[in-house]
This record gives C-alpha cells, structure tokens and sequence, in this order.
C-alpha cells in the first residue's frame, strides 16, 4: 500500500501524516483522529450522521475517500461547541428534546447548521428539505425541526436566546412537564460514546464469518490459513465454547456460532480478531468451510406439515410456542350471531433500523473477569446467560451497557456479545467488533412475519359475539423472544373490545428464514391490524360509523380481560375522542361519504410530495437560479 | 468495502492518462465517488480489491465551465450542486436546478459528478434525461486522441456506454435555453434520497404574451433502460397555443413509455400526471399568461 500524506485543518488543526489510501474520511477522522462525535450509522450515503463540513461544504465523509480532503479545511460535530459551550443550535436541540437515542444527532446538527448557514430564514418546510440527506430512526423528527426554528428564531434575534435554557420545572415538579433532558448535551456535542466509539490500548478488531446457506451441515471448518496469516491472534468456532453453548431469551437454542450445521443465510460460524479489521476481513475470506446442504424450509406453513425439513430436533414438528387462549364458546356464539365476517391478513418482516449498527468490545480485566461493553438491551439476562456459556460463575461475567443507538427490540439478543467474550478469554486482549449495516441487516432479529385468519360473528346493532383467530408467525431459525411476542399478541388478539366468545391461537414456527424477535409491540400488531381492519369492515358491512362500533364494544372501567385481568381504569373512549378529534373524522358508515371531503387539506395538513422551497424562499444562490 | 493500494489525484489530463497507461487492468476511475463506494458493499459488489483508484476530480479540464447564450459546456468532474449555486448556469439550463433539488440530497450532490452520473448510466439516473433533452454531447478523450457523440448514442443500456478502455469523460456540450421555464419532475419512495421510479424533465418557452408555445424539450427516464427524449409530444406541441386541453392531449399520446418491468399501471398513471403538471410548472416559469390555464386545471395536477 502506498500510504497518501495527507495535509488537512481538521477543526482548526493543523494535520499532517500518512493514511492508508483506501480509507474513508469518515475512517480517518473517527479511527486514526479519534473524532468519533460523527458516527457511521450506512457506510453508503443514506442516513446522514457522518456528515461533515469540508472547506464549509457539508459532505457525506463515508463516501468520500480520505485523499479527497487534501488541502481541505474539516469540520466535524466537535468543531461546534467551542471550548465546551454548545452552539446555539446544539442548545436548541438541548431545549426542544430533539434527541432520543443521539445516534443521528450529530449529522442532525451538522445538517442544521448548514441549512441555517444556507439560509438563515428558512421555514420549516425548507429546513425539512435540507436536513433530507438525514434520518433519524427515534424522533419522527418533529422536535429537531422545532429545535431548528428555535434557534433560526434566536440567531435572528426574534426570540430571546434565554428561551434556550427556560424549563417549566421551576417549582420541581416534573411529571407532565416538559423537562429538558440530561442526557442530551453529550448526545448533541458528539461527546457520547457508543460501543462502536470507544477504543482499549492494545484493541483487536473482529470480523465475523457467515453463513451463505440457509439449511446446511457443516462438514468442516478450516481456520489454518487464517490463522497464519499476519496479524491474526485468533480464529474461533463453536468448538472453541468452554461451556453449556446457547442462548436465548425463552430457549436456549441458538448457539453463539453455528455448531453442527446452519441454519439461516447470514448465521455467525466463525469470528476472528486481528490487529485491524482489513486483516480480520481477509482473513475471514480464508477459512474453509464445506458445508452438506440439507433441504430448507422458509414458509412456516409449510413447516407445519408432517415431513417437513426439520430445523431442531427438539422440536420435530418446527413449533417454537402455541398459545392458545379459550373463552366461552365461539361456535355458539356466531351461531347466535347476524354477521359472520371470515378474512384474513398477513404482515411481513421488518428491520428494526436503529441508526446504531450492533458494535461490542469485550475485555478480560485484572481480576479475570471477562467484562463485556455493547447496546444490549437485556444485560442481566445476557449475563447469566453468558456465564453458562463461557463455563465462569457469575462473578466473573460483566456486561456494561453501552449507550444504545437505537433499539426498538432489536438489541434484547446476545447474538454477538459471546463471540467478544471468547475472543478476549482466548486473546487477552481487548477486542471490538463493528457490525455494517448489511450485517445488521442480514444477521439480526426481524418483527415476526404473520398469516391471520380471523372470523368475528357480530349482532345487527354492532356487538362482537365472537371471535376466533389463528395466526401463524414465522419465527425464523431461533427462538429469541418468539415465545414471548406469541404470548402477547395472542393476550391483545382480541383488541380492547368486551367479547363474550373468544377462541385464539398463536404459533410460533421454526423455518431456515432469518429469526424473528423482539420488536416494538412485540406481537400485539401483527394479531390487532386483523382485529381493527375486521372492525372497519365490519362497520362497512353494518353501516355504522367505525369510531361507533369500537364504542359498542369497548372495555369499561373494571372489565375483565379475555386472559382475565380486572381492569382498573380503561382510557379507551379517551383515547377515541382524541383520535376522532385530530383527524377531523366525520361521522358516518364508512360507505357514507360524499364526492367531498373536509378532513383533507387543511393548514395542518402536509400538501402533495414535492421539492423545491428554497427556489421560493428568497434564497439568494437558488433564487438566482430561477 | 472498496480496498486499494494507490490512490492518485492526477493534476492534468496527461498526467490521467499516464496514469491509466501506467496501471492498464488494475485501475478504476472515480470522481466523486458516490456511486462507486455504495457499489463496493455487501449485496452488491462486496469487498472489492482495486489496486489503483485515480481521482479525475482535480483536472482542471474536467472543472471547466462555459455559458455562453446558445452553449453550455460543462466540465464531467461538474457537482450536481453547481446547477444551484450558478445562477448564469440555471438560466441556460432550466430543468437542471429543478433536477438539482431532488437529486440525492444536500451532501451528497456537493459530491456527485455529472460525469459519473453519466458513465454510471443507471435507468434511474436524473441528470442524464435533463441533459437529453438539451440535445447533450460527450466529449470523451484518451492518451490516443479526442472524440464526441450525443449522449443518446454514448448510453448504450442500463450501466452500459460507449466509453472505451483507457477513455475519460471529459464533459459535456449543449444547447442553452435561456427565456425557457423549466421543471422536473420526480417520484419514488420517499423525497429525500430516492431513486426515480419515473423522472420527467421538461422546459418551455412561450411567446411574449405567454399564450403560444414557441418550444419545448421533454426527456423521461426512470421508465425505460436509457433516457428517452419525446419528440413526439414537443411536435404537437411547438407554435400551438398554450391551453390545458392542449397539454392534456400530449399526455394522452400513445407512446407506450413504461418498460419497466414492475409496477407498470403505476407508472404510466403517474408519466400522464407528471407531463401534464411537467408542462403547467415550466409554462408558469416561462412567464405563461395568467388565463391561459385554468385554476381547475393546476389543482387537478398540482
Ligand atoms: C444516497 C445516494 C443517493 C443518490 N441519489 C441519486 C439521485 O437522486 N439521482 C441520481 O441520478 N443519482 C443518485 N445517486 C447516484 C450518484 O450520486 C450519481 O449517479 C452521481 O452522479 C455519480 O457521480 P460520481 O461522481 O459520484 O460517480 P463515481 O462513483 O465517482 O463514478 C461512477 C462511475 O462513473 C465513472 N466515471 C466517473 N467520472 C468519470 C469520467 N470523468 N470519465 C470516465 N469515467 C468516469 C466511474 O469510473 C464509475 O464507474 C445517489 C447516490 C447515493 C449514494
């Protein structure tokens, strides 16, 4: 490699060395500079957080080589707060509790001091536009763009700068209150350190080998090349586990790396530590593997079928849970009923895209115990888990919970934090690893894909008789927290509604399809979108008002669950004014309205997708342009 | 990961071309690099070993820029974001400051070259249908000469071109339209970052009341493997007064647009909205008279 002698000013700086040529500039300020205040939530131009300023240009710096800012004055997120003193737009984010999580923070503020820079007048449409080469996976970003405004308003002098730092907790109270939050200076400064920011003397890095097959026997694993290799300390595979090897958060069934065959396209079967990650990465690319191929099965009804590819042999009819959830008696009930509606309904996979790829560091410290650093969103658990598997008492095992970049479910699996573990036992040294996107991606737990079929057996007046449902999850390779998500959307199947006849089944299913796991709600969509769009064609078919027939049929106050829980107090007929409220509902059967419609439209109402507010708004440089 | 041994940032033309010559097989051109390092990823090309990357982004040849009142001539290393920076540069080409604003976003069109957005010759591309319907011609060159073609010639198919081994883009030439209005319009799944399902460029000129159109240029891209520019629709429309029943009917010609292969009814519901409001948006910034065309027919398609 022929290293670039690159000569920068890097946040007023003055910075003269050799980088290696193929890095990124992102690469360079965050590994080589250790300015890890921009993160890197794509590598490919999407999400925004590297962005820097590059001689007062805001650029994308994981998209650009580092030789490109040769001669160049960068400014990074920790340019912004001079001496410690946050900028007036850092402060607005501070105020407007415009971060959540923080990961995309830094790129926010970044965007926003360029759109401000830009234009110091823009509106909120045209700040909008210009902070959309950013996303923000927690916000839904309606408080970043009130921090922008906020600190616009002040810059221009049209609101005073104390309106920065006013609370309304002068009296202490704090519960209903809008309270700034304390986490968020670190967050907006870039100074919060996230797995993936933190570094240990002596740090390996880890790349991990996965799997192309989807069902397979692993033959054989031949990790000798890769260990040969220069700056290689160290190979593992699952038979370098110590302990009792498997995780997870009902069954034990996924090991920390394939053993004995996998069992998803993407699946962990090796992990290697090497003094960086290009030397890792080849040498990831240099162990062998042969692999049997073995038929797979990816549709979990299929997987239900006597005969079916078998994807654990505990479990020979591919069943993870069933719940099942019985009251009264259903066939009764639509016996006696007017309107028997039968529909069904199927959701699919979705990635959690926390802004945070997964990244861990594990170290064994002075007193042996073996201490590991990531986003995990369930460290107890993961702890105990993880003692078994590395065969320590407990003592001995430490997880730190590193600031999470996003969970939404998705970081409650140890699906990487063992690998760490051994590495550092077997290295004794401190080693990180750095999911990609892609990886994220590919490797980690998705909401539960599902199949429903829901019939609902209703009187004339709008009263649920019945209702019996069946919904089938593809839980994929492992059982994570399918178990769970089973349980509770089989609890909320039958949504807030009093219902004298239920009958309700959830399955989980084992198939060769990446696994599924925690995520936001946590079943009770996936069992609640059939039970409302049931609803609304329920109210079609009986011309009633949808709002309506949810009232008919709504919990009160001291109502008993279907999983007989006394409820105390049900805020749902709250909840439906509220609702019916803010979208200007007008009352009627869905099959009701007229050529018109008076809830679209409005001031509040966003108009149809386009670009282009700067050309409008006086801008001079685009304005020009016209 | 894109992974390379050298990494040359040439000064000149000459200096390029010795370069390629020098690492013949074992280079890859990049300017700004945005279509090259999200190539280089897992998924698509993954971990991509390149010996030699040479950066064209520093000949001051492919940095020039020209407006004159009939011709354009722009350097390939040219940044998107220069269409809204240049205010002589947005007059002469008025679809382009249109285009600028949906192309990626604010960082990345900092970056992005009009030559790589060319060379890369993606379906979906933006800039590429802009340039079509200025008539755009490449100027290509290597170590062994120079040579030029119209850009609908130089793009051969999705990612596929002309440009010959150990050939550069140098830039491009075109047709001024100053006095014309222009639009782009654009649609995929969201605003910001998104790639075209169906792009429409479109720029008008009107007499001077503002009644009657002298001419117009409409280029559609996202809807076919390479640009097509819709001669037919400017034909019927050129030296006719300018009215919605008039624009309607363009949009109604049967040109059977759509090729792609997904989403096809989609599609040509959208070419049809997207030619009409097209039209409507470069007519009004081509200073159309204010009753030409009716409040009806702008909120039809607004
Ligand atoms: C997040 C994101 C969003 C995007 N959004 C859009 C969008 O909205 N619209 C759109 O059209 N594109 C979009 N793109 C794609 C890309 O930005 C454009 O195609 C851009 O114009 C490519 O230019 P570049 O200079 O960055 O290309 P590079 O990656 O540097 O090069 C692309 C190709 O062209 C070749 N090349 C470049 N310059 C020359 C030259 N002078 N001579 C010979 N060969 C050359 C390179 O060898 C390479 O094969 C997006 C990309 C990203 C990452």
């Amino acid at each position: 490699m022929v290293d670039i002698h690159l000569d920068a000013i890097i946040n007023g700086r003055k910075v003269s060395r050799d980088v290696k040529p193929h890095l990124r500039l992102l690469d360079f300020l965050r590994d080589d500079l250790n300015l890890t205040g921009n993160k890197e939530g794509c590598g490919a131009g999407e999400c925004g957080t590297c962005s820097v300023f590059v001689d007062g240009v805001l650029m994308k710096s994981c998209l650009m080589p580092v030789a490109k800012a040769q001669g160049a004055t960068v400014d990074t997120i920790e340019s912004l707060a001079k001496s410690g003193e946050l900028s007036v737009l850092q402060k607005a984010f501070h105020k407007a509790g415009a971060s959540q999580c923080g990961y995309c923070i830094p790129g926010m503020v970044m965007a926003a001091t360029a759109a401000l820079r830009a234009n110091p007048f823009a509106d909120r449409e045209e700040i909008k536009e210009r902070l959309g080469g950013n996303i923000c996976r927690c916000t839904g970003y309606q408080k970043i763009f009130d921090a922008v405004e906020l600190a616009r308003d002040v810059q221009n002098g049209r609101v005073p700068a104390t309106a920065l730092l006013e609370t309304d907790t002068a009296d202490g109270e704090v519960i209903g209150k809008n309270v700034r939050r304390i986490d968020a200076p670190s967050k907006v400064s870039g100074r919060l350190k996230y797995a993936g920011d933190m570094t240990m003397p002596g740090m390996l890095h880890v790349q991990v080998l996965r799997s192309p097959h989807a069902h397979a026997r692993i033959v054989s694993i031949d990790t000798s090349a890769a260990l040969a290799m220069d700056g290689v300390e160290s190979v593992i595979t699952a038979a370098d586990v110590p302990g009792k090897d498997g995780f997870g958060v009902f069954v034990h069934d996924q090991p920390i790396m394939a053993r004995g065959k996998v069992r998803y396209v993407g699946e962990a079967i090796a992990a290697v530590a090497a003094e960086d990650a290009l030397t890792a990465k080849r040498a990831v690319a240099a162990i062998k593997v042969v692999y049997e191929q073995l038929a797979p099965v990816f549709d979990p009804d299929e997987a239900m079928l006597p005969g079916a590819p078998v994807v654990h042999d505990y479990a020979p009819d591919n069943i993870t849970k069933h719940i099942p959830i019985r009251v009264g008696d259903v066939e009764a009930g639509f016996a006696a009923s007017d309107l028997v509606i039968e529909e069904s309904y199927s959701t699919q996979a979705i990635e959690h895209a926390y802004l945070e790829p997964e990244a861990g560091l594990a170290y064994v410290d002075h007193d042996d115990v073996v201490t590991v650093v990531s986003p995990s969103q369930n460290i107890t658990h993961h702890r105990h888990m993880l003692a078994r598997i590395i065969d320590k008492p407990i003592s001995k095992v430490r997880f730190i919970m590193s600031p999470v970049g996003g969970g939404f479910g998705g970081k409650e699996d140890m699906i990487y934090q063992g690998m760490l573990a051994l590495l550092a036992m077997k290295t004794m040294r401190p080693v990180r690893l750095v999911y990609t996107r892609e990886e994220s991606i590919i490797s980690t737990a998705k909401r539960h894909p599902s199949r429903t079929t829901l019939r609902m057996g209703l009187m004339r007046d709008g009263r649920i008789r019945a209702l019996a449902m069946r919904m089938v999850c593809d839980g994929g390779a492992y059982g994570l927290s399918t178990e769970g998500v089973m349980r509770k959307a089989a609890i909320l199947a039958a949504g807030p509604y009093a219902i004298p006849n239920v009958q309700i089944d959830t399955y989980g299913i084992y198939t060769n399809n990446t696994p599924s796991g925690a995520f936001r709600s946590f079943g009770a969509l996936q069992t609640q979108f059939a039970t409302e769009s049931q609803l609304d064609i329920a109210a079609e078919r009986l011309g009633l008002d949808p709002f309506e027939i949810r009232r008919i049929n709504a919990m009160r106050d001291g109502d008993m669950t279907h999983t007989k829980q006394k409820l105390g107090s049900v805020s749902l007929m709250r909840a439906l004014e509220a609702a019916e409220q803010a979208s200007r509902w007008e009352a009627g059967a869905p099959t009701v309205r007229g050529p018109s419609r008076g809830d679209l439209n409005h001031d509040d109402v966003r108009p149809s997708v386009t670009l282009g507010t700067r050309f409008a708004s006086g801008d001079a440089s685009s304005e020009a342009a016209e | 990961m894109l992974i390379c041994d050298e990494y040359l940032t040439p000064a000149s033309l000459d200096e390029a071309f010795a370069a390629m010559e020098r690492h013949r097989g074992r280079y890859r051109v990049v300017a700004g690099c945005t279509d090259t390092l999200p190539w280089a990823r897992e998924g698509r090309a993954g971990d991509v070993e390149i010996p030699v990357l040479i950066d064209v982004t520093k000949i001051p040849e492919l940095n020039e820029r020209h407006v004159g009142d009939t011709r354009v001539r722009l350097g390939a290393a040219t940044p998107i974001q220069r269409f809204l920076d240049d205010a002589a540069l947005g007059r002469a080409m008025p679809a382009m400051p249109r285009c600028a604003v949906w192309f990626a976003d604010d960082q990345i069109r900092a970056q992005a070259t009009l030559g790589g957005n060319a060379v890369n010759a993606s379906p979906a591309a933006d800039a590429t249908p802009c340039l079509e319907a200025h008539d755009a011609i490449v100027e290509l060159a290597s170590s062994k000469g120079r040579r030029s073609m119209p850009l609908r010639e130089f793009i051969t198919g999705p990612g596929k071109t002309q440009l010959a081994e150990g050939e550069l883009l140098t830039g491009f030439e075109c047709d001024a339209f100053p006095g014309y209005g222009g639009s782009f319009e654009k649609v995929g799944h969201r605003r910001s970052l998104v790639i075209s399902v169906v792009c429409l460029a479109v720029m008008v000129k009107l007499d001077r009341d503002g009644r009657t159109i002298e001419d117009t240029r409409l280029a559609i891209a996202g809807i076919r493997p390479v640009p097509r520019r819709l001669r037919e629709i400017e034909d019927l429309l050129r030296g006719k007064p300018l009215a919605g029943a008039l624009l309607e009917e363009a949009a109604d010609m049967p040109l059977d647009l759509v090729q792609s292969r997904s989403r096809q009814e989609y599609r040509r519901d959208v070419v049809r909205g997207f030619l009409v409001r097209g039209l409507i948006a470069a007519a009004k910034r081509a200073g159309a008279s204010p009753d030409a065309l009716t409040r009806e027919l702008e909120a039809a398609y607004g």
